[in-house]
């Protein structure tokens, strides 16, 4: 059998392997036709935005809908954008947002996580209410923060006069110095049930032999969780963080909703301002000319996040 | 090296018992093998001694030293696992480093050791590679090494080789022997292969139900096993039981089959029988201790045979007698067919007579 196809296949593919690539396409037709309805829905809604963003971020665009009137300026956006000062602003917070959003929650899951992996009473229980923030609506969530912020309703400035701690009710989200750490709170709040339920999945997955050797062999409970259960949890680690930076990096809706970017672009991380620049003041080329931007950057993510997870795998096969 | 004693060692879950009242003790440099069915307990006597989970009631001793509340660290004990359980991120290198890191011993020291212990291993060029780059057989050996550069007072392996292959399995079996008679080691070894008890072990514990069966060489458990469940499982193919029934005929003590034929016994038998608790005797014998005659003999019992399975220089025959089936060896010069009559002859001085009753061994005194 073998021999005979054989010596029936150089016939069909020629030395350069078009043929072959063409004929191994038509073999896997149905495959193509599967994804067909996707790969035209992408280019829609998707491929065809990118083009005319990247296109309009080439233009003056008047303070109106009547996008004919635009005037072809060349680089001119990029410029404006990277000398102004707000620029500037809007991604110092992006980078703090960001970063301290994602460390804090990565941190703060880890720790719920390990503590959930232990057998304790009521810890079926604790999991369910420590989830919540994240299923909640996070524009819900969003109001409920800004009310338990205010200054003169919000429950911690009630608390923190009530307990003599200061005399009037701070103001955390109108004042420039305190409003993003406050929103990044509200942000760790939300998310770090995602990287706890991350890392929970991670850690069943730690050997229990690995953790009984490392036992005898000495280590305690710090040393068992340097030398097994850490190492063991890069991966999903990587992952996590990746993912938690990526949402961070786009997020919207709590600094929208909470102070709309405000006080005096305190707390605008880039989506706000971009959101702010077109949908607020009409800007559409400038605004076109920042998401350009903003893309340039994810797809830099992007490539690490799918790089972390191709390096576990070539890590696997080496099993 | 150190003995250890276990004393009236229990481990209960709940209301089941794991580990009942098991009393042994393990001499300086002896290789004690753990042997027993799935759940049998011996794993977890493994893990009370290593104090990787906490006793529910008795005592254990290593060396001089009550270990009862002792963590593993501190019981100068070294454990190698079934899985192997290397660290997978750490080299080979830093694998056998691990447990003298731990004790804080000095960086000098800590290269000398475990550059000898990877000497004796025949490891050194592995030394930089990661676990994952290894074959089982090298990976067992880095987790040898990983127990041997502690120098413990007590070995503890839980079924090291029963991830090999098979052929792995025989080499590495004869490598652990080696190593303990080379270190004069003292060694609990769990297992579930008799095999791997017999051929290794000083003494055998061969363990049931939680319960501690028989403590003894292997060549006094295979000898002498103490009651039907350790001879049926010592000894390979097991040793046959054949359930019948004490009568007295013209005054002589003979057993009996539903069948009808009647096996006579020697007084020395005979003496045996009067020692069981009621008329229920079961018959048991080793493959090489009966006789396959392929026709009618004075003093051999019918039978019929039911498959045949050559080995090279060794023929099984398994046959039906009583109901029960019997394993016997015959040389591959002898042409068995299936189905077919043939007649057992039983030697009356190796044959061993259980109570039907309470299933333990029937002695002549």
């Amino acid at each position: 059998m073998t021999t005979a196809t054989g010596r029936a296949e150089p016939s069909r593919t020629s030395p350069r392997g078009e043929p072959g690539a063409l004929r191994a396409m038509w073999q896997h037709r149905v495959d193509y036709a599967y994804v067909l309805p996707s790969i035209v829905v992408m280019l829609i809604v998707i491929a065809y935005p990118i083009y005319y963003t990247i296109d309009l971020s080439f233009y003056k665009t008047p303070p109106s809908l009547q996008l004919r009137d635009k005037i072809f300026v060349g680089m001119e956006n990029y410029t404006a954008i990277l000398s102004s000062d707000v620029f500037w602003r809007v991604t110092w917070n992006t980078v703090v947002w960001t970063f301290g959003s994602t460390v804090f929650s990565f941190m703060l899951g880890f720790g719920a996580a390990l503590a959930l992996h232990r057998d304790f009473f009521g810890r079926g229980v604790m999991r369910a209410i420590l989830i919540i923030p994240w299923v909640i609506s996070a524009v819900a969530a969003s109001y409920i923060w800004k009310w338990i912020y205010h200054s003169d309703f919000g429950v911690i400035g009630a608390v923190l006069v009530g307990l003599g701690i200061t005399s009037r009710p701070p103001n955390f989200i109108d004042n420039v110095d305190t409003v993003l750490p406050a929103l990044i709170v509200v942000n760790i709040w939300r998310e770090f049930p995602f990287a706890m339920i991350m890392m929970m999945a991670g850690l069943q997955t730690v050997p229990d032999q690995l953790l009984r050797a490392a036992k005898v062999d000495g280590a305690n409970a710090w040393q068992r969780f340097w030398h097994v259960t850490f190492p063991h949890l890069s991966s999903v680690s990587t992952v996590t963080v990746l993912l938690l930076a990526v949402s961070n990096f786009n997020s919207f809706i709590i600094p929208w909703i909470m102070t709309g970017g405000g006080p005096s672009n305190a707390s605008h991380i880039w989506i706000t301002h971009i959101y702010e620049l077109a949908f607020g003041r009409q800007r559409w080329g400038v605004a076109s000319a920042y998401s350009v931007l903003l893309f340039l950057i994810l797809m830099a993510l992007g490539y690490f996040y799918v790089r972390a997870l191709g390096g576990n795998e070539s890590k696997d096969r080496g099993t | 090296m150190a003995h250890v004693v276990l004393k009236d060692l229990v481990k209960t879950y709940g209301s089941f018992n794991a580990v009942n009242h098991v009393s042994l003790t393990v001499n300086d440099g002896e290789f004690v093998a753990l042997v027993g069915p799935s759940g049998c307990g011996k794993t977890t006597t493994l893990n009370l001694v290593a104090g990787l989970i906490p006793i529910t009631s008795g005592e254990i001793a290593i060396g001089d030293r009550v270990v009862n509340d002792l963590d593993p660290k501190d019981r100068d004990i070294a454990m190698v696992f079934q899985n192997y359980a290397l660290y997978p991120q750490k080299s080979v290198y830093k694998n056998l480093a691990f447990p003298l890191q731990m004790r804080k011993l000095p960086r000098e020291e800590i290269d000398r050791k475990v550059k000898d212990a990877a000497r004796v291993l025949d490891m050194t060029h592995l030394l930089e590679r990661k676990p994952r780059e290894l074959s089982g057989g090298q990976q067992q050996r880095v987790a040898l090494g990983r127990a041997l550069v502690r120098d413990p007072a007590v070995f503890l392996m839980d079924e090291p080789l029963s991830n090999l292959d098979a052929k792995l399995r025989v080499q590495m079996r004869s490598e652990i022997k080696r190593f303990h008679q080379d270190l004069k080691a003292t060694i609990i070894y769990v297992t579930h292969d008799q095999l791997e008890a017999v051929t290794m072990a000083d003494r055998m514990a061969v363990m049931n139900g939680g319960f501690l069966q028989q403590y003894d060489s292997p060549a006094q458990v295979f000898a002498h096993p103490v009651n039907m469940f350790v001879a049926s499982f010592i000894g390979s193919p097991a040793m046959s039981l054949v359930p019948l029934e004490a009568t007295t005929a013209d005054g002589e003590t003979v057993l009996t089959s539903a069948e009808g034929w009647i096996l006579p016994l020697s007084a020395r038998n005979a003496r045996k029988v009067a020692a069981a608790t009621s008329n229920k005797i079961v018959l048991g014998a080793r493959h090489s201790t009966i006789k396959l005659h392929k026709s009618a003999v004075p003093g051999a019992v019918p039978a019929k045979t039911y498959t045949v399975e050559p080995t090279g220089d060794i023929t099984f025959v398994q046959a039906f007698l009583a109901g029960a089936i019997v394993n016997i060896s015959v040389p591959p010069t002898v042409a068995v067919a299936p189905d077919a009559a043939v007649w057992l002859e039983f030697d009356q001085d190796r044959i061993h007579l259980f109570d039907g009753e309470t299933e333990m061994a029937l002695n002549a005194d």
